[in-house]
């Protein structure tokens, strides 16, 4: 029987029912107030609660709907779009945008399975010296461009 | 003032240099994103937001709005030469024009699409120019009730006409509003739901909670999916329809601005819903409906109008009352408030210049857009030819520069990463983010209008039925929330959007 329930809904479910869960957390120490002169934690844990009931009427609901499977998930794609992303991150600071940019474009290629090696380095050269130019010299934003020793 | 007064005044904004040349830069880009398939206006829009923050205002709402109207323009092309909606917009377009691509004659269904969308933009910035100042005096009588019920209808609408579930879509919307809500209490100056973490004490930054839900969740969701397409070949020749075209086409057209106008303005609308709406229509007067998805050109130039009326409409409730009905809206609600401009009624008599401007803009930049389009076309569509791996790297990398200039902080890039994966865990399981982007923008005024009310009410929630606007405001959103419980219609609201 374990398997005759709506996944995606009951994944949808779960995370309103955590989400709901940590807010009401969140805002145990936040002064309720009255209706005609609300606190600071009034409205949050109003909603809070109708998130709450919305995660477990759409939980129950997805028990007893018809089965559908969890949709394909590829690990190695999510990870490596994300570890791009932290690479810019942690690469910024201190290694420049040059050093950030070709992290980024190198770790998100990887996540493709059908990238040619001599057109993507290529490609990631001309893209990093055009962001550059764009966006330091032509928008002036102050983003560091080389490595700070 | 009269009418007159302020579109000579609209005009003289727009037509500055600056400004024509922000409204250039925001066409091309509009254009090129709505060629593209797999990067949508609303995601472009955010990924641009912080670059349009050292702009004087009106220059960076013509830019902005310029990307929302190009790409419902760029849509079209792709839809009639390679049958790829560039935009869910365009899905209408594709049947008809494609079919008319097919037997040779893509030059006038690219014109008519052309001819269509200028239209459209010119009658749509006409009634914004005429609709702007009655609905903005309506809109002063608003007191905090009034405002609580329009938000809340708002909402209630804008999930009703959305795609999908909407039980799913009023839980997003209720995160997004619990999630706007994070950061400092205006009235107790108490932080809420900050945990403890410094840069969120000021709420969580508007573009990387975007551009991660949408632009990050967007590209992981799409490499599962191949995004490249074959083109059709060969030169396009002879752009010009023929009389008989023009003579089938031009009734069609306005009334696919008519249905675009009017569904644009409605909260929900926008420029996804009208050509849907319009395509139906069209079917119905027409003395041969069984041609229709043959290649019939009342099938190009009604849905094209409609798109592009539908999507120049929808600023109206946003420019005169603050209202934004939908998530790009809302993104445009967000731009004008880091510039310090809070749209509402007043909006129109404090910054007349900005207000007119971007009116003007509007209709300037739709001739532009004709101008660019059909003598470049085959440039756009080369652009088709750039396969999706080198593309998805650089969306990444243009997030990961956007977020981080939205602060200058490196903090903004891991929250724009959080709500990257957020948003393709929502993907995944077949919710659609997008009206968690309108309660986030509007969660703030939300709770200050209806903490506001009950304040004023002496605590009884009574005085939003008692006033008569707000009684008829939630009417409203009770009627569409009855249309959602009862089967019958909505069984036929799905099949108006299956459509």
């Amino acid at each position: 029987m374990a398997s005759r329930v709506d996944r995606p809904a009951i994944a949808f479910a779960a995370f309103l029912i955590l989400l709901a869960l940590i807010a009401l957390f969140g805002t145990r120490t936040l002064a309720n107030g009255s209706a005609a002169n609300m606190g600071p934690g009034y409205v949050p844990r109003a909603l809070a609660w109708i998130i709450l009931a919305f995660g477990l009427a759409i939980g129950t609901a997805g028990l007893r709907a018809s089965h559908r499977a969890l949709p394909h998930f590829d690990l190695r794609q999510f990870v490596m779009v994300l570890l791009s992303l932290a690479v810019f991150a942690l690469l910024l600071p201190k290694g420049g945008l040059v050093l950030a940019s070709l992290g980024t474009l190198a770790c998100s290629t990887c996540a493709l399975s059908d990238f040619k090696w001599r057109e993507s380095l290529l490609f990631a050269l001309v893209l990093t010296t055009l962001t550059v130019l764009l966006f330091v010299n032509g928008l002036g934003l102050p983003l560091p461009v080389w490595p700070q020793w | 003032m009269g009418l007159i007064d302020n579109l000579a005044l609209g005009f003289s904004t727009a037509l500055s240099l600056q400004n024509l040349f922000f409204c250039f830069i925001g066409v091309v880009i509009g254009t090129l994103v709505g060629v593209l398939p797999g990067i949508s206006p609303l995601n472009t829009t955010a990924m641009l937001l912080p670059f349009t923050f050292g702009l004087p205002a009106a220059s960076a709402m013509i830019m902005l709005a310029g990307i929302f109207y190009g790409a419902q323009y760029g849509g079209s092309t792709t839809a009639i030469l390679v049958n790829v909606p560039g935009e869910t917009s365009a899905v209408m377009t594709c049947l008809d024009g494609y079919q008319m691509a097919r037997q040779g004659r893509a030059g006038p269904a690219l014109a008519i699409a052309a001819v269509a969308s200028f239209f459209a933009g010119t009658v749509a910035t006409v009634v914004i120019a005429l609709l702007s100042a009655p609905l903005a005096d309506l809109a002063m009588k608003f007191t905090a009730p009034e405002y609580f019920s329009l938000l809340v209808m708002g909402l209630i609408a804008a999930v009703v006409l959305a795609h999908g579930s909407p039980f799913y879509a009023i839980a997003m919307m209720l995160m997004g509003v619990l999630i706007g809500l994070v950061g400092i209490d205006v009235n107790s100056g108490v932080p809420r739901l900050t945990f403890g973490i410094p840069d969120i004490a000021d709420g969580m930054d508007f573009v990387p909670v975007v551009v991660g839900l949408f632009g990050i969740g967007e590209v992981i969701a799409n490499l599962g999916t191949s995004q490249d397409h074959s083109i059709l070949s060969g030169k396009i020749k002879n752009l010009m329809p023929t009389w008989p075209d023009l003579k089938a086409a031009f009734p069609a057209m306005l009334r696919g601005t008519c249905i675009g106008t009017i569904l644009g303005i409605l909260p929900g609308g926008g420029a996804a819903l009208p050509p849907f709406a319009a395509y139906a229509l069209e079917k119905k007067v027409s003395r041969h409906p069984e041609r229709f998805g043959t290649g019939v050109i009342e099938g190009v130039a009604s849905p094209e109008s409609a798109n592009n009326a539908g999507a120049q409409t929808s600023f109206i409730p946003l420019l005169t009352m603050g209202i934004p009905t939908n998530p790009l809206m809302a993104l445009i609600l967000g731009a004008l408030m880091i510039q310090g401009i809070q749209p509402g009624p007043s909006m129109i008599k404090d910054q007349p210049t900005l207000y007119w401007g971007v009116v003007a803009s509007m209709w300037i930049g739709n001739l532009m857009l004709v101008v660019i389009n059909l003598p470049l076309v085959g440039v756009w569509v080369s652009l088709l030819r750039i396969p999706y791996r080198l593309l998805f790297p650089a969306i990444i990398l243009f997030c990961c520069i956007g977020a981080y200039a939205s602060a200058n902080s490196v903090f903004n890039v891991w929250l724009m990463l959080g709500w990257g994966a957020l948003g393709y865990f929502l993907i995944k399981v077949g919710v659609q983010p997008a009206p968690m982007v309108l309660g986030f923008v509007l969660g703030p005024m939300l709770e200050e209008n209806f903490r506001r009310a009950m304040l004023l009410s002496g605590g009884d929630p009574l005085v939003f039925v008692q006033r008569p606007i707000s009684a008829v405001l939630l009417g409203v959103a009770v009627i569409l929330i009855a249309t959602m419980i009862f089967p019958a219609i909505r069984r036929k609201r799905e099949e108006a959007l299956k459509e």
